[in-house]
């Protein structure tokens, strides 16, 4: 019995895919354009791997908890009465607050090691702080509508919600990296 | 009756995954900043194809991690490291959609610098690159993460906690380092 096929994965993958690609390429186009910015500033292109890197985390773990709920029953998508979903947002939110407080202590240190003066380091390490908690919002918010939608839909939420939810957090990670940069001012 | 969901455990098990994979990103962090003329002068054009090349990890190897943890979780897997048909079947996708992916992103790259005027190296450079980055970094992970999501769920962890984070900041490691290979053997 075959449980799993080639076929089914990569044909039920490859538009995901290529959605993600083409959302991910104007991630890349931002960055792009902002190569003057990164030129002056490298440490941006650390904070992008980071606060991508844990926008998607929050989502994947989220989604990879969400789908299988959805797959043993213990969740059914929709959102009133949903303690399940509940525990699973609040825990979401505590990772988040913890994790992007840590990193931006750390860049905080990072940046005052290269160089940069404390007030800058500061206004650095407080904009990858908001950044990363709006980041984490909308991932949640795209994650629960990505596991609900899907699985209405009859596809399997584990081939869709983590390939959309990385790609969406990829494009608002840069995005809300650069203006919470540009807001703080450095 | 849904069980409540014990958050304390979510968060602990979560933050377990994610510290050390901060820590690991935090390194590759620094690689990618010590690449910074790599992309603002040596290859114009390349960091175009960066997001989506990091963003494959997430994509193949997320949904790799998490179909895994619902194969484990619901018994469909055995939780032994071996290479069963149900393995060797969720290997072989996702090598195959590394291929098909990173050679889309190479031409895709490519396509919106010159839509955009933006400085570029050539296409078939930039194809190149991305599909060496692409399927080194894609075969190194989807065998990690095999062996994350088994060897997580016979310690008795979710693997639906472990695997996706782990395999993320791994990922993101392996792919920065594999975008420096392939560039250094292009250029």
């Amino acid at each position: 019995m075959a449980l799993y096929s080639v076929k089914q994965i990569v044909l039920q993958s490859c538009p995901v895919l290529i959605f993600c690609i083409v959302v991910a390429l104007a991630a890349g186009h931002i960055l792009s354009s902002s190569i003057q910015e990164i030129a002056e500033l490298p440490l941006i292109l650390a904070m992008v791997l980071l606060i991508n890197g844990i926008g998607g985390n929050i989502g994947s773990i989220l989604g990879a908890r969400l789908t299988s709920a959805l797959h043993l029953g213990t969740l059914e998508p929709r959102l009133r009465g949903q303690r399940v979903l509940r525990g699973n947002v609040a825990a979401s939110v505590l990772i988040s607050i913890i994790i992007f407080s840590l990193i931006g202590v750390a860049l905080f240190a990072i940046a005052c090691l290269s160089g940069i003066s404390i007030t800058s380091s500061l206004s650095l390490a407080l904009a990858f702080f908001i950044a990363g908690m709006a980041l984490s919002a909308a991932v949640m918010f795209v994650t629960i509508a990505s596991a609900f939608v899907s699985f209405r839909g009859g596809l399997d939420p584990d081939n869709m919600v983590i390939p959309i939810v990385t790609a969406i957090g990829d494009v608002l990670g840069v995005t809300f990296l650069l203006m919470a940069i540009k807001i703080v001012g450095m | 009756m849904a069980k409540a969901v014990d958050v304390r455990s979510v968060v602990a098990q979560g933050l377990s995954g994610l510290l050390p994979g901060t820590l690991i990103m935090l390194v590759a962090g620094g690689f990618f900043v010590g690449m910074e003329k790599y992309f603002t002068t040596i290859l114009p054009g390349l960091i175009m194809a960066v997001p989506p090349l990091l963003g494959l990890r997430g994509n193949i190897n997320g949904a790799l991690a998490s179909r895994l943890g619902t194969g484990l979780n619901s018994g469909l897997i055995r939780p032994r490291l071996e290479l069963s048909a149900e393995i060797k079947i969720n290997l072989v996708s996702s090598l195959i959609l590394s291929v098909i992916a990173s050679a889309t992103i190479g031409a895709f790259a490519f396509g919106i610098n010159v839509l955009t005027g933006a400085p570029t190296i050539g296409v078939l450079e930039l194809i190149v690159i991305a599909v060496l980055a692409g399927f080194i970094s894609g075969l190194i992970l989807a065998f990690l993460t095999v062996l994350v999501a088994i060897t997580s769920y016979a310690r008795g962890w979710d693997p639906d906690n472990v695997t996706s984070p782990a395999m993320a900041a791994i990922g993101d490691f392996v792919t920065i380092v594999c975008i420096y290979l392939a560039v250094l053997l292009v250029v």
